[in-house]
């Protein structure tokens, strides 16, 4: 599949992360008086090539289409 | 590469639970699939004359040991009935959002027979005469375990502070008549949005004297001012917060969410605040449903263990339910979709990310809905009881074993606060950061305690479930 062919969003960007129990595990403390499987979080995730919390839905010129970076691999 | 990444062989997984998806995928959903479960098969019982009695078992008051251990010798089997009850329930549910289903029966047995100890501890009739009220026994229990006794991390997998709160506000949902949310619900809508707006404010504003960063000043208002570290993890998505910003607000929130488990219920006690005023109190400046709900009941049991102030336990709770959950909890969304709003038209303007009005039901925390919908059919179905039939027949037949089971979810998660909150592991959160959360801490204590005890006093004295 290639990168024009799914939306260009971070939940489909290699750099992203979201997972819940990842996320629980990066924010020490998270789980105590949250959840990462809170609908409040949506699919909020990390970035990691910008360091930074943001929402499934968010892009930027740096995406990179997960299927695209398997080939890579 | 983070600790959390490398455990994940550097490719944890991207997730979608958006859409229908999050219907199973989401634990908001599952409490309300759990806690709704429990009220309509109690209300089919209820129908057939029989009840959820059976497996809402209680350990009873109690003044000497041979009255437990008889309790025990004769009521054993239906605790272990209990235990597969819950253990089943929430494993299915863990289960399809993707996590072990065994690791949580392992950690949730763990859990029970702490729960059990708990239990006991708060039926003593000498408790609250030494301040054991039951949230408190579980918190520094938990806390004790979890900093001197450190657990294998597989028990984590127990320790669903969150799924076990949000289930049990369903729950709660069942013994609240619909009406007195009605009557009781802009109030609490008022009041909560005075003071989260005013508390946001402060913490915005002096973070920003203190040169934070905006997206950390609004990470850190929206934690103050509506939902604690949920909000926190929303608001940072929202505006596109640093990595190391949720850190910060989670340990803020954490700290300061605690030691107001203990101090807002002794405080109000010492003021003899009516026991709807003191919840209404507590719902307006807690940061967290989990940490409020622990303080309600605690100043609950205070109330009706030593009588000294007006009003009964469920008052307590009720209020802090209502200013909390539906006057602050439900407007996250919005918060959420504003600030997304201003942070990409003025804050980072071209960045090609855009607000979207979704995210306000995409954050809405759905768990509200079941605890409305269990209010609506048990009002509706027991609408034709005259009182007194109410208390004879319908109370203990269908509201008071459903109020049981919140009581053990309640202590799960109570247990699960203490357990989870391991003090060396939180990330340091910085002096700055520490004066602008714990400046809205204080106005939000002061203006919480004015609006619950004056100006709104006269509806939180006289809310009667």
């Amino acid at each position: 599949m290639s990168d024009r062919a799914i939306v260009r969003e971070c939940r489909n960007c290699r750099h992203f992360r979201n997972d819940a129990a990842f996320l629980e595990q990066l924010f020490k403390g998270l789980t105590a008086l949250s959840s990462a499987d809170a609908s409040s979080r949506a699919d909020d995730g990390l970035c990691l090539r910008h360091e930074r919390i943001l929402s499934g839905h968010a892009s930027c010129a740096d995406f990179s289409a997960v299927e695209a970076a398997a080939k890579v691999a | 590469m983070s600790q959390a990444e490398a455990n994940f062989g550097g490719q944890a997984a991207r997730r979608s639970s958006s859409g229908w998806k999050e219907l199973w995928l989401k634990e908001d959903w599952w409490a309300i699939w759990l806690g709704l479960g429990i009220v309509l098969v109690g209300l089919v019982l209820f129908q057939y004359g029989a009840s959820w009695r059976y497996l809402a078992v209680v350990p009873p008051k109690w003044t000497s040991a041979g009255q437990l251990g008889v309790h025990f010798v004769d009521n054993w089997l239906r605790y272990l009935v209990q235990f597969a009850f819950w253990a089943a329930a929430f494993a299915v549910a863990l289960r399809a959002m993707g996590r072990s289903a065994r690791d949580f029966l392992f950690a949730f047995a763990f859990v029970f027979a702490l729960s059990v100890v708990v239990f006991v501890v708060g039926q003593w009739d000498r408790a609250n005469f030494y301040g054991f009220e039951a949230p408190l026994v579980a918190l520094i229990l938990g806390l004790a375990i979890a900093n001197l006794a450190p657990l294998p991390r597989s028990l984590d997998a127990g320790f669903r502070v969150e799924l076990y709160i949000k289930t049990a506000i369903v729950l709660l949902g069942a013994t609240v008549p619909f009406t007195l949310i009605i009557w009781a619900g802009p109030v609490a809508i008022v009041q909560a949005s005075i003071v989260s707006l005013i508390t946001f404010s402060v913490i915005y504003f002096v973070a920003k004297r203190l040169g934070l960063d905006r997206r950390l000043a609004a990470t850190l208002g929206v934690g103050g001012a509506v939902c604690g570290v949920s909000a926190a993890i929303a608001i940072s998505g929202a505006v596109g917060g640093k990595k190391e910003d949720a850190p910060i607000a989670i340990t803020l929130v954490l700290i300061w969410a605690i030691a107001m488990i203990f101090v807002l219920p002794f405080v109000a006690h010492q003021f003899q605040l009516p026991a709807g005023v003191g919840g209404a109190w507590i719902g307006t400046s807690e940061f967290a449903d989990a940490a409020g709900i622990a303080a309600a009941q605690t100043y609950a049991d205070l109330v009706s263990g030593t009588g000294a102030a007006a009003g009964t336990s469920d008052q307590a709770v009720l209020a802090f339910t209502l200013m909390k959950v539906v006057g602050r909890d439900v407007w996250l969304g919005i918060w959420a979709f504003v600030l997304a709003i201003v942070a990409t038209t003025r804050w980072e303007k071209g960045l090609g990310r855009k607000a979207n009005a979704a995210e306000i039901w995409w954050r809405f925390p759905k768990f509200v809905i079941g605890f409305f919908v269990a209010s609506i059919l048990i009002t509706a179905v027991t609408a034709d009881y005259a009182l007194a039939d109410f208390n004879k027949t319908v109370n203990p037949g269908l509201v008071a074993p459903i109020k049981d089971l919140r009581s053990w979810a309640f202590i799960f998660c109570f247990l699960s606060i203490g357990l989870t909150t391991r003090f060396r592991e939180l990330a340091s959160a910085g002096l700055k950061p520490f004066i602008a959360f714990s400046s809205g801490v204080a106005v939000n204590v002061v203006f919480g305690f004015v609006l619950s005890a004056y100006v709104f006093a006269a509806y939180w004295t006289n809310l009667a479930p």
